[in-house]
């Protein structure tokens, strides 16, 4: 039972017209808006929720803190689209009107949905958010939509200024299948800090979904309020290690392919010779060696990605070492190419067809044990064909040069 | 003013801890751990233990309103030597401050506290301009060393009260 004034920034940018969150972005934030309004209106009868928008003309309050949930609901029918998002003038404002609150028992709160781009600078938002800090006014931030520029970083570097004993929170939800005020409701957004409002956030959850299958995690949380809550906390943790290690495998990839580049660019001329007459057993042993090493490599790499594709990787250095009859193990022998070629710049036949996308699925779908749909298969694939593009782009170069000249 | 008479007046005045209005009272930038019943509150404000800190930065703002009116004389501000604060800017009957509106208005009046005063000897104030006094502001403003946290042990107004009728004893009659 906090008692809390809370100002609400909803963005109303342009970006906001995107359909990537069912509906649409303004309006699954307007339905996420209204459950936050309903739950800390309920969570203590004294509470007050305000609403101001970020863009548009400029930062506009539609709504002073105010417990009348009917206002707040009102205010947000009928809001235009239009401009970009300015966050900095936007959490001054908000921080004014709660200043001017009328009871000044209520801790002060700030709910941010930021949707748009963030183009202030980060020292700014942190300046912004220490004196948020001072004021002791908590910060709720509802990271979503737009994911460059450096967003997520602004955002935390605001919120590590403004958080004093964890009271304050981010939160970012990718564009997905689950709807945005879905997502918000198993968040200490909701929940708040203590049990206060789990009630009302798990009763409105099972609205929201309508009907028995709908409930969180298919479990009544009226019925056994415990095993909600743990299946809760388990999910929050759970997204935030998946958050935490997509982050990890991200920077070790770009790590492995700054690291491989220049062994595989080596062996590449060998390599494309060997598929190329792949049949030869000669050619096979005096690259015995090369081939070791080369296999070694492709498993760290495999390793390091924790990617299924380790099973064929495997599979083609056992192949290397025999002789290439059956027409299966050629194609899987094509394949195990695919990978260093996308690492090279060579510009050999069998580089050009496995450049093509569609043809490298193709043969990924009819090996066995790998799922051409793996969401790991298809980074390593997209992160190899980009990899090999500027390169490629790098050997067109000079000769055109040249010929200008 | 000496000294000597200074404590002469000193003796018609109160503490004025029993018309404080605690329920509106309200501390900016202080630590969560340490918040400001530590320094204000009979029992925790002797206790140099138990003190109030700032969190952010050095900067303090304390609201404390009062339960009547009150004519206010002095205050004792206690601290640590080092951490103690320094300039100390009072304003009486202002509401609705926060730091970005500090400057705004002129101080009712301004102290500079010396190691004396965080000792606790008492600071002696322009008595004509807290005659009328409903609720008071005290910000400090930095503290002895320019260091991030300021610390206050013990906060003491002294002054006088007066008189007003008091409505909670008109209502009692009424009940009978």
């Amino acid at each position: 039972m906090v008692l809390e004034a809370t100002m609400i920034c909803i963005d109303n940018s342009e970006w906001m017209r995107n359909g990537d969150y069912a509906p649409s972005r303004f309006q699954a934030q307007a339905d996420a808006v209204n459950l936050i309004c309903g739950a800390k209106t309920q969570a203590n009868p004294e509470n007050t929720v305000g609403v101001l928008t970020m863009a548009g003309k400029g930062v506009q309050v539609l709504v002073t803190p105010t417990s009348d949930l009917g206002k707040i609901l009102a205010c947000m029918h009928g809001l235009e689209i239009g401009g970009e998002m300015n966050l900095a003038a936007a959490i001054q404002v908000a921080q004014l009107a709660l200043k001017h609150r009328q009871n000044k028992k209520q801790q002060q709160r700030i709910i941010i949905f930021a949707g748009s781009p963030v183009k202030h600078e980060k020292k700014v938002l942190e300046m912004i958010g220490r004196k948020l800090k001072k004021n002791s006014v908590a910060l709720d931030i509802i990271n979503f939509g737009e994911e460059d520029d450096g967003k997520t970083e602004k955002l935390e570097a605001l919120l590590a200024a403004v958080n004093n004993n964890d009271t304050s929170h981010n939160v970012h939800v990718p564009a997905g299948p689950t709807a945005l005020s879905d997502v918000l409701i198993s968040t200490p957004i909701f929940t708040g800090d203590g049990e206060g409002g789990s009630g009302f956030a798990a009763a409105a959850a099972a609205a929201a979904a309508g009907g028995v299958s709908g409930f969180e995690f298919g479990v009544d949380p009226n019925l056994d309020p415990e095993l909600a809550l743990a299946l809760r906390v388990s999910m929050e943790e759970e997204r935030a290690r998946q958050e935490a290690a997509a982050k990890k495998a991200a920077e070790d990839a770009a790590k492995q392919e700054k690291g491989g580049d220049e062994q595989t660019s080596s062996q590449d001329a060998t390599m494309t010779e060997r598929t190329s007459a792949a049949t030869s057993e000669a050619d096979n042993k005096t690259n015995d060696m090369m081939d070791d090493e080369n296999a070694l490599l492709q498993q760290a790499l495999a390793m390091s990605m924790d990617d299924p594709t380790i099973n064929h990787d495997l599979r083609d250095t056992d192949m290397s070492e025999t002789t290439a009859e059956d027409p299966d193990l050629a194609l899987a022998l094509k394949l195990s190419v695919t990978d260093k070629t996308k690492d090279s710049a060579s510009q050999s036949d069998m580089s050009k067809l496995l450049a093509d996308q569609s043809f490298v699925s193709s043969i990924l779908a009819s090996l066995p044990g790998v799922d051409p749909n793996d969401p790991s298969v298809k980074d390593l694939l997209a992160s190899m064909q980009s990899q090999s593009e500027p390169q490629q782009k790098n050997e067109d170069k000079p000769p055109n040069e040249e010929e200008k000249k | 003013m000496s000294a000597e008479s200074a404590s002469a007046i000193h003796k018609s005045q109160v503490d004025l801890l029993d018309f404080i209005d605690w329920s509106g009272v309200e501390c900016l930038n202080q630590s969560s751990s340490h918040p400001v019943p530590n320094s204000l509150k009979q029992g925790y404000r002797e206790d140099d233990g138990l003190h109030l800190e700032s969190d952010a930065d050095e900067q303090l703002l304390l609201y404390v309103p009062f339960t009547q009116v009150v004519k206010l004389y002095s205050v004792v501000i206690k601290g640590p030597e080092d951490e103690g604060p320094k300039t100390v800017k009072l304003f009486s009957n202002k509401e609705h401050m926060g730091f970005s509106n500090v400057n705004d208005f002129p101080p009712s009046d301004v102290a500079v506290l010396s190691p004396d005063n965080l000792l606790g000897k008492p600071v002696i104030l322009k008595y004509v301009k807290f005659q009328n006094v409903r609720s008071l502001i005290i910000f400090i403003e930095d503290n002895q060393q320019g260091s991030e946290i300021t610390k206050v042990q013990k906060i003491v107004l002294y002054g006088t009260t007066v008189e007003t009728t008091d409505m909670k004893g008109l209502k009692k009659i009424e009940d009978h």
